[in-house]
Formats: structure tokens, C-alpha cells, sequence
């Protein structure tokens, strides 16, 4: 691939067997961030807009940074949690890439009705997901006892009108559900205003974005399967699928436009109390969703719905296919039982193109619901002053 | 010569207006100067419709020549196969879009990652993301 040049010693030149494009990896955001360019001689710039992007999203929106804007926002706006009515404390103005990171959690969780939702950031805590994934223990039970039902307010208890945002007593905004995709939409799009004829790809940790020209077919894209936990290769239902030998179980689709995203009840595990826990926590329950599904790929017009949508149905369960297919958005669902369903035109064959929409299905920002305080809002979009920390 | 506009109220003809020289007002003009002026005044005429008919036709050929490129602009990026190096800092204008065949990104909820490794080996690795 092409040199990097100084200032990109965190990004990793990844070979993928092909000189056409720039190809590099770096750790960004709790995860493994890809960029691949073509032509690769952009790869350079195109990597520090990539740069500026994910350091801008950490920097608002990360509930594992301390000094991020949206951990300094839990500490002045949120007091312990008191279950049941709680009433709206206090106020506060956001950075506009936070408005915009809450505000399209928000608007995923009116368009899911509720199935993904941010303010289930207090039930992981007590589940055990209160670090960042890569610091909690492993194959160890961190708590002897089992796990109780976390309390989810619900989104409708957080408040965003413009950059101004009103949180209830003991919320705790967990943006996961939307903000890798929202990350990934932003780098993919200044990443390809580096790129002028060119085109880009931008994936954190499989929350895939693209923008510009897509290489002839679209971008070669592996939906990876990882075989179950008895070891079975997933069968598909409806299709037939042949994997190389030497090829991780799964399937290759093309990418030209668009956004392609899995949620996974498979990564992302913890042990406490003997049992075996993961990220994703239906709202419904406060407990990690138990739905049959293991993975869910999404097709989308954007990032931020994919991975919204992706976790969507791993929350829905039964009804995933259903709203799904209501949604017209391509899917591949992966059950725990090994079996694969395609959904809405999503490829049957390998290496097929995964047809995306067009258009966003989910609203750009939810419905208005403005409200009103008496109380002068505190700017949290600048930087923290140690008095003001509480 | 003939006049070029209307005569209006209050103009005074320039001394010598229509007047040889050689022959003052009031004087015999030689019946060989009205020739001459005749001539003059036509030829005058014809080269002024020429400008006229060039100027038109200059318009009519730039009209021409604008609309003719407008809808026959030749593409910004030709699309023939393989990829064309483009140097740093100039836009891809002409670069042809690459085949790919491989994969160049996972989307699992494992984060497997596919790189290939020496010898053309594939390599898989998983990460939790």
C-alpha cells in the first residue's frame, strides 16, 4: 500500500492482496477501525480525516472516556438513580456532534419503537460493562452474584431540543446501538472529500460506511459467521452457500453504496454469577437480550441505521424478519441454532451485491418535543473546569 | 454621404459636411466628384452590410459551437480497466476504478479480520468489538 507518511504511526498497513487500494488499520473507539482507498495514494490524507473524525466522536461520545463531553454530562446532570417517576433535574447545552450522536439515538430509538434505546447505559454498569470492554476481566466471574434486571428510563425521559438536552435522575446514555455507525457515515464522508474520484471505506469494528466511487462491483465485503458453539457451519435457508475450505464461515457481498452493519450476541461477552452476559440489553428486560438470533448483518442507506437496525433485531427476536422486511432493509440473520435467513433482497448468492436503499428509512432526528426550563442550561461543550465537575 | 440618422432639432452639420475640399460651398463640383461620391457612399454601404452579416455570423457559429460542446463533453473519467497512478495532491480525474476480488473488510460481530500473509496465506484473526 501507499507509505503513510509521519503523524500515521497508530494506522497499520493491512494486506488484503490487492495493490489497487490503500488498506490500514488502526485501534480507535474500543475497537479495530479499517480505511481502505483507492486510489491508494490518497491513503495518506484521507487517514487523517479519518483521524480527526474518530478523536472528534471519542472525544463526545464516549462513556469510557472520563473527560469526554457526555461523561462529563452523566456527572453534572444525572444524581443517583431513583427508580420510578423521575422527574427532569437540570439542563444542559451539548456540542453540536453530540446533539447530533443523541439525536440520532434518539431518533433509532422512536423509529425501533423503543427496541434500541440510549439510556440503557445504567443496566450495562450493573451488569458489569462499566469499562471499557477491552479492561474487564475475561473468563472469570467479576461477581459472585447473578445479575439483576438493570432499570432502562427509557428514551422518552431524555430531552434534546437543538444543543440544548434535559436528562431525568439516574440516566445514563449509552450511544453503542448508533454511534459507531454514526462514527463510521462521518469518516467515510470526510475521508472521501480527501478522496476526489476516488472512493472510500470505512469500517469500525464491522460497522461498514462507504462513500465515493465504489471499485468496479461494488467494495468485496466478508459477512463473517463464526461456527456456533457446538462448532456447527451455519446452514442457509432458501440458499445455497459454499465456503472455501480455507475460508472463515460466512459470506462475501459487494458494497457500492451505502452502509453494512452486524450486531452480535457473540462478542463482547462477560461471566458473572455463573452466567454468561453481552452488550446488547433489551430495554424491554434490563437483562442482555435473548432472542434466537446470534448475528444480524443490515443493509441501509447509512451506517447509523444499519447498526441500528442490526441491533434492533437481535433485540425483536420473533419478530425481527417481520419489521425487517416492513423496512425493506436487506438482512442476514444468523440464529443460534446455525441457520442463516436472507431477508429483502439481501444476496443469496457469494459475492453478490447487497442492493441498498436508497433512501434512509429511519428519520434523520426524532419527532420534536420541545420543552421548556427555567433554569439557565450549563455548556458542556467545552472543556471541563475542575469546579465545575461534581 | 447618406445620413446616418434622422435629423433632429438643434443639430449643426460639422463644417464640410458632404463638401470636397477642393470645391467650397457655393463652387461648380466637376460632374466627376458626384461619381466618386456615389461610389464612395456604396462602397461604404457594402462594407458595412458585410460587418453586419460577419458580426452575425461570428454569433451564430459561437452559438453554434457552445451548444455543439455542452452536449458532447467528453467524460471526466473514461472508464477503461486497471488503475492509473495518480500523484499526490491531484484529484483522480482519469483514474480507472480498481476490480476487487478478495475481501477487503469483516462485518461480524467477532471483529474477524482477514489479512493475507506471506506467502499468499490467508489469515484470520478475531477480535471482540
Amino acid at each position: 500500500m501507499a507509505a503513510m507518511g509521519p503523524g500515521y504511526r497508530d494506522w497499520r498497513p493491512a494486506d488484503v492482496g490487492a495493490t489497487a487500494v490503500g488498506v490500514a488499520e488502526r485501534d480507535a473507539l474500543g475497537t479495530t477501525a479499517r480505511v481502505v482507498v483507492w486510489p491508494p495514494n490518497w491513503t495518506g490524507r484521507v487517514l487523517a480525516a479519518v483521524d480527526a473524525e474518530l478523536a472528534l466522536l471519542d472525544k463526545q461520545a464516549s462513556r469510557f472516556r472520563d473527560d469526554s463531553e457526555i461523561s462529563r454530562l452523566h456527572r453534572a446532570l444525572t444524581l443517583p438513580a431513583d427508580i420510578g417517576e423521575a422527574p427532569l433535574r437540570r439542563s444542559g447545552i451539548v456540542s453540536e456532534g453530540l446533539a447530533e450522536a443523541i439525536s440520532v439515538a434518539l431518533a433509532a430509538a422512536e423509529w425501533t419503537g423503543g427496541l434500541v434505546d440510549p439510556t440503557v447505559g445504567g443496566a450495562l454498569i450493573g451488569l458489569g460493562y462499566d469499562r471499557d470492554f477491552a479492561a474487564l476481566p475475561q473468563g472469570q466471574a467479576r461477581e459472585a452474584a447473578p445479575p439483576g434486571p438493570g432499570y432502562v428510563p427509557g428514551w422518552q425521559s431524555v430531552r434534546l431540543d437543538g444543543r440544548r438536552l434535559r436528562l431525568a435522575a439516574g440516566v445514563r446514555l449509552d450511544l453503542g446501538a448508533t454511534a459507531k455507525g454514526l462514527g463510521s457515515d462521518r469518516a467515510a464522508r470526510a475521508a472521501a472529500d480527501c478522496a476526489p474520484g476516488g472512493g472510500v471505506l470505512v469500517s469500525l469494528g464491522g460497522d461498514i460506511a462507504v462513500a465515493g466511487e465504489a471499485p468496479l462491483g461494488g467494495w468485496p465485503v466478508l459477512v463473517s459467521d463464526e461456527a456456533d458453539q457446538h462448532g456447527r457451519e451455519p446452514a442457509v435457508h432458501g440458499a445455497r452457500q459454499v465456503y472455501a475450505p480455507e475460508e472463515p464461515p460466512g459470506q462475501l457481498v459487494r458494497l457500492a453504496a451505502g452502509a453494512l452493519a452486524t450486531s452480535s450476541v457473540r462478542c463482547r461477552q462477560w461471566q458473572r454469577g455463573g452466567r454468561t452476559l453481552h452488550h446488547i440489553v433489551d430495554p424491554r428486560t434490563g437483562l442482555p437480550a435473548a432472542g434466537p438470533w446470534r448475528m444480524v448483518s443490515v443493509a441501509a442507506a447509512n451506517c447509523a441505521e444499519a447498526n441500528a437496525a442490526a441491533t434492533a433485531a437481535i433485540v425483536a427476536g420473533e419478530q425481527a424478519a417481520g419489521w425487517l422486511t416492513a423496512q425493506g432493509l436487506p438482512a442476514r440473520l444468523g440464529a443460534r441454532d446455525g441457520s442463516v435467513c436472507l431477508l429483502s433482497g439481501w444476496p443469496a448468492a457469494v459475492g453478490g451485491l447487497v442492493t441498498v436503499p436508497a433512501t434512509a428509512r429511519m428519520p434523520a432526528a426524532p419527532s420534536g418535543r420541545r420543552d421548556g426550563t427555567g433554569r439557565p442550561p450549563e455548556d458542556f461543550s467545552r472543556p471541563a473546569r475542575p469546579d465545575r465537575v461534581r | 454621404m447618406e445620413h446616418d440618422y434622422p435629423e433632429q432639432p438643434g443639430w449643426v452639420r460639422l463644417p464640410g459636411y458632404e463638401e470636397d475640399p477642393r470645391y467650397p460651398h457655393g463652387a461648380d463640383y466637376p460632374g466627376d466628384y458626384r461619381r466618386g461620391a456615389g461610389a464612395r457612399v456604396s462602397g461604404v454601404r457594402r462594407v458595412r452590410q458585410a460587418s453586419n452579416w460577419t458580426a452575425a455570423l461570428l454569433i451564430a457559429g459561437v452559438a453554434a459551437a457552445t451548444g455543439y460542446f455542452a452536449h458532447h463533453a467528453p467524460p471526466a473519467a473514461p472508464a477503461t480497466s486497471g488503475v492509473t497512478s495518480v500523484p499526490g495532491g491531484t484529484a483522480a480525474t482519469g483514474a480507472h476504478k480498481p476490480s476487487l476480488s478478495g475481501p477487503v473488510a469483516t462485518t461480524s460481530g467477532s471483529g474477524v479480520t482477514v489479512r493475507t500473509g506471506p506467502g499468499g496465506t490467508r489469515i484470520v484473526s478475531y477480535r471482540d468489538n
